[in-house]
C-alpha cells in the first residue's frame, strides 16, 4: 500500500455513488467526443483538402455558373497541370426521395485525373467513357441503394428541367472507392456532355466550377490570383481559391452552428466538473473525521489534499477512459456509420480523431482535479481537533 | 484525598526515578466563542514519567480532551510550555507538530477511527506510510503489531467484519506500530461492552508494563481508571490527583496540584472537552 493506492481505495467506499459519478463522467466525455468528432468530420473536408488543387468559381457565389470556355483558359495558365469541371445537378432517386446524395455532371476525360483519390477499375472507366448515359457511383451509395453495375437509375433534378420524354436515366458503369477516408463515397457522377446536350440552349455550355491541379502546391495561391486576373476583364469575374478555402466557403453558412456545437461540448464537461465537485465535497464532509484521524497520526495537510485530489483524478481518469472506450461502438460504429451512409455529403467519414480522444481524457482528468481543489483546500486547512470532534 | 492505592497487583509501578516524558508548566487554553473568551484550562503544571499509565477523569466540559490534545501535540496552549520527550511542542509549527506526532505519539479513539475501506493490516500500516521504510518492512511491522494485540488471524478483515473490541485492538496495533513513546487514548472503552473493554484495558496495561509505553487515557469509566497507575481529575480546568492515586504519582504531581489549585479559575461549561 502507498499513498496513491490509499486514495484509489477510497473510491470504493460508496460504490453506488462512485459508479454513478463515473457513469456521469463517462457520458459527458462520450458526448464531448461525439460532438467534437461531428464538428471535425464536417470541417475535415477543408482540413484534408489537396494542397495542389485550385478551385475557380463565380466571383459572387458558387451557385452561379461560369462559361465553359473558361476551362480552356485555365488549362493554358502557367503552372496548371490539368483542369476539370463539374456542375451540381441536384438529383434524387424518385423511388427513394428521402435519400440524399451528391449528383454531379463531370468531365469524363479529366475528372478522375484531378480527383485521383477516387479509384475506379480501368474497365469500368472505359465503359463509362463509351456510354453517354453511363454513371459512376460511390461504393457506399451503391451499397445503400442496392445498385449494381449495369443497373438503370432514373433521377429527378431539383434544378434542371425533367423531361418525361427524355428522363435523366443512367446506367451504372462502375463503382468508385477512395484512398482517403475523408472523401465522400456517396456521390453520383455522370458525363457532363450528356448533361449539356439535354439542357435548353440558354443553359448550355456553362460549368459550376473549374478545378485545376498545379505543379507546385506552394504556388497555388499565386496561380489562383493570376487566374482571377485573366477573367477580371471578361464578362464573368471569378474567385479562385485553394481547395481548403473553397471547401470552407461551403461551411461558412453553418460556422455559427459549428461554433455552438463546440461550445456545447465544452459546457457539458463543465457540468461534469460541477457534478464531480459536488460529489467530492460531499465525500469530504462525510470523511472529515477520517482526515482528522490521519492528521492526528502525523499526515500533513498536503497529504489530505493529495488524497482528495488524487481520488477525483481517478474518477476523472476512469470516466474518461470509459467514455473513450464507448466512443468506438457509439461513434465509429454507430452514429458515424449511420451518418456516412445517410449524409455522406456532409459527413464523408466519421471517425473519432486521436487528438479528440486525447483532449477528452486530458480534460476529464484536468477538470476533475480542478473540481476537487476547493474541497481539498478546505479539508487540508481544518484544525485537527475540530475534525476529530466530528466523529460522533 | 487519601494516600491509599487500589492499583491491581499486575501493574508495574513506575519507578520514582523514571525519566519525565511530559512536562507541563503553567499551561492555559482559552477559546473565543461569539466574542466571549472561555478559559478551558488555566495554569496547569504536570509531570508524567515515562512508562506510566495515567488516567485522566472528570465531568464533561472539564477540559480533559483539550488537555489530551495539548499533550499529544494536536493543539497548542494559549499560555505556558509543554515539553514532550525533551522537545518543546508548544512552539512548534503545524508541520513540525505533525512530524512530532508521527514519530512520538500513537492515538486510540473512542470510535476506533479505522479507515473502513482498508483491511486490518492496511489500517495498522497507515502511520508507517510516513516513514521511509520499504513496503515489505512496513508490512512485517504491521503484522507484528497485530500479533501483539492478538489479531494475527484477522489481518485481511475489513473493519466491518470485526467486532467492536477487535476494531479497538486494531486501533491499538495502529497506535504502536511506529513504536511511539506516548500513547494517548480518548475514551478507548467508551463504545465497548465490559468484556471487550477489559480486553482493551489489559492490552494497554501490557503496553505500559512490557513495552514501557507511556499511556495517557481519558475516561469516564472508574473501572478503566482503576487500571491506571495514576488517576488525575480535571474539573473546570483544575487538575488534582484522584482519591486513590498511587503515592509515587502523588509525589510527582503534588507541586503541580498545588500550583494548579492556586492558579486555576472556573472555566465555562460550554468549553470543549
Amino acid at each position: 500500500m502507498n499513498l496513491a493506492t490509499l486514495a484509489a481505495k477510497n473510491l470504493w467506499r460508496n460504490r453506488v455513488r462512485t459508479v454513478l459519478t463515473i457513469a456521469a463522467s463517462a457520458i459527458a466525455v462520450l458526448t464531448f467526443i461525439t460532438l467534437r468528432t461531428l464538428v471535425f468530420s464536417w470541417t475535415s473536408a477543408s482540413e484534408v483538402a489537396a494542397k495542389d488543387r485550385v478551385v475557380t468559381r463565380h466571383k459572387v457565389t458558387f451557385v452561379m455558373p461560369l462559361p465553359k470556355r473558361y476551362v480552356e483558359d485555365v488549362r493554358q495558365a502557367k503552372g496548371v497541370r490539368v483542369a476539370t469541371f463539374a456542375n451540381w445537378f441536384g438529383g434524387k432517386d424518385p423511388k427513394h426521395d428521402q435519400e440524399f446524395f451528391g449528383t454531379f455532371a463531370v468531365d469524363r476525360d479529366t475528372y478522375f485525373q484531378v480527383y485521383d483519390e477516387m479509384v475506379i477499375a480501368p474497365e469500368d472507366l472505359a465503359r463509362w467513357k463509351e456510354d453517354k448515359r453511363g454513371a459512376i457511383v460511390g461504393d457506399a451509395l451503391a451499397k445503400k441503394m442496392g445498385w449494381k453495375v449495369g443497373e438503370k437509375v432514373t433521377l429527378d433534378s431539383g434544378i434542371f428541367p425533367n423531361d418525361p420524354d427524355n428522363p435523366w436515366t443512367f446506367t451504372i458503369s462502375g463503382i468508385y472507392t477512395t484512398t482517403k477516408k475523408s472523401v465522400d463515397r456517396s456521390s453520383f457522377l455522370f458525363r457532363w456532355d450528356t448533361f449539356n446536350d439535354a439542357l435548353p440552349a440558354a443553359g448550355k455550355d456553362q460549368v459550376g466550377w473549374i478545378v485545376s491541379r498545379v505543379d507546385d502546391p506552394s504556388q497555388a495561391a499565386n496561380i489562383g490570383v493570376a487566374l482571377d486576373k485573366v477573367f477580371d476583364v471578361q464578362d464573368t469575374q471569378t474567385l479562385s481559391q485553394d481547395e481548403a478555402a473553397f471547401n470552407s466557403s461551403f461551411l461558412a453558412g453553418i460556422s455559427a452552428v459549428l461554433r455552438a456545437v463546440d461550445v456545447i461540448s465544452g459546457v457539458i464537461l463543465v457540468i461534469m466538473m460541477l457534478v464531480l465537485g459536488n460529489t467530492v465535497a460531499m465525500g469530504v464532509r462525510e470523511r472529515t473525521f477520517e482526515y482528522g484521524t490521519l492528521r492526528a497520526m502525523g499526515f500533513q495537510p498536503g497529504h489530505v489534499a493529495f488524497f482528495i485530489v488524487a481520488e477525483a483524478a481517478f474518477v476523472g481518469a476512469i470516466g474518461g477512459l470509459v467514455g473513450m472506450a464507448l466512443s468506438y461502438p457509439v461513434v465509429d460504429q454507430g452514429i458515424g456509420k449511420f451518418l456516412e451512409e445517410n449524409m455522406g455529403n456532409f459527413f464523408a467519414y466519421v471517425g473519432v480523431p486521436r487528438h479528440v480522444l486525447v483532449l477528452a481524457l486530458v480534460l476529464s482528468i484536468g477538470l476533475a482535479i480542478v473540481a476537487s481543489l476547493v474541497p481539498a483546500y478546505s479539508a487540508s486547512r481544518i484544525r485537527v481537533t475540530e475534525a476529530l470532534r466530528r466523529i460522533a | 484525598m487519601t494516600d491509599t492505592t487500589t492499583s491491581p497487583k499486575s501493574y508495574r509501578e513506575p519507578a520514582a526515578s523514571a525519566p519525565i516524558l511530559i512536562s507541563v508548566k503553567g499551561v492555559g487554553k482559552s477559546y473565543t466563542r461569539g466574542g466571549e473568551t472561555l478559559n478551558v484550562l488555566q495554569g496547569l503544571d504536570l509531570e508524567i514519567p515515562e512508562g506510566s499509565f495515567q488516567a485522566l477523569m472528570g465531568p464533561s466540559g472539564s477540559g480533559k480532551s483539550t488537555l489530551l490534545h495539548l499533550l499529544a501535540g494536536l493543539d497548542r496552549p494559549s499560555t505556558g510550555t509543554i515539553e514532550v520527550a525533551g522537545r518543546r511542542i508548544d512552539t512548534m509549527s503545524e508541520g513540525e507538530l505533525a512530524r512530532f506526532r508521527a514519530e512520538n505519539v500513537g492515538f486510540v479513539f473512542q470510535s476506533f477511527n479505522l479507515i473502513p475501506v482498508l483491511t486490518a493490516i492496511e489500517n495498522v500500516e497507515l502511520p508507517l506510510l510516513l516513514t521511509k521504510l520499504p513496503s515489505a518492512e512496513r508490512k512485517r511491522r504491521a503484522q507484528t503489531a497485530l500479533r501483539v494485540v492478538g489479531l494475527e488471524d484477522r489481518m485481511g478483515h475489513l473493519p466491518k467484519q470485526l467486532s467492536g473490541g477487535q476494531e479497538q485492538r486494531v486501533a491499538i496495533a495502529r497506535a504502536i506500530v511506529h513504536d511511539p513513546r506516548l500513547i494517548v487514548a480518548d475514551e478507548p472503552t467508551g463504545d465497548l461492552d465490559r468484556a471487550s473493554a477489559d480486553e482493551v484495558l489489559r492490552l494497554l496495561t501490557k503496553l505500559s508494563q512490557e513495552l514501557q509505553k507511556t499511556i495517557l487515557m481519558v475516561t469516564h469509566d472508574p473501572a478503566a481508571a482503576e487500571r491506571a497507575t495514576v488517576r488525575l481529575h480535571l474539573d473546570k480546568g483544575r487538575l488534582s490527583l484522584g482519591p486513590d492515586a498511587h503515592p509515587v504519582a502523588r509525589a510527582e504531581t503534588s507541586t503541580s496540584e498545588a500550583k494548579a489549585e492556586a492558579k486555576s479559575k472556573p472555566a465555562s461549561e460550554e468549553s470543549p472537552s
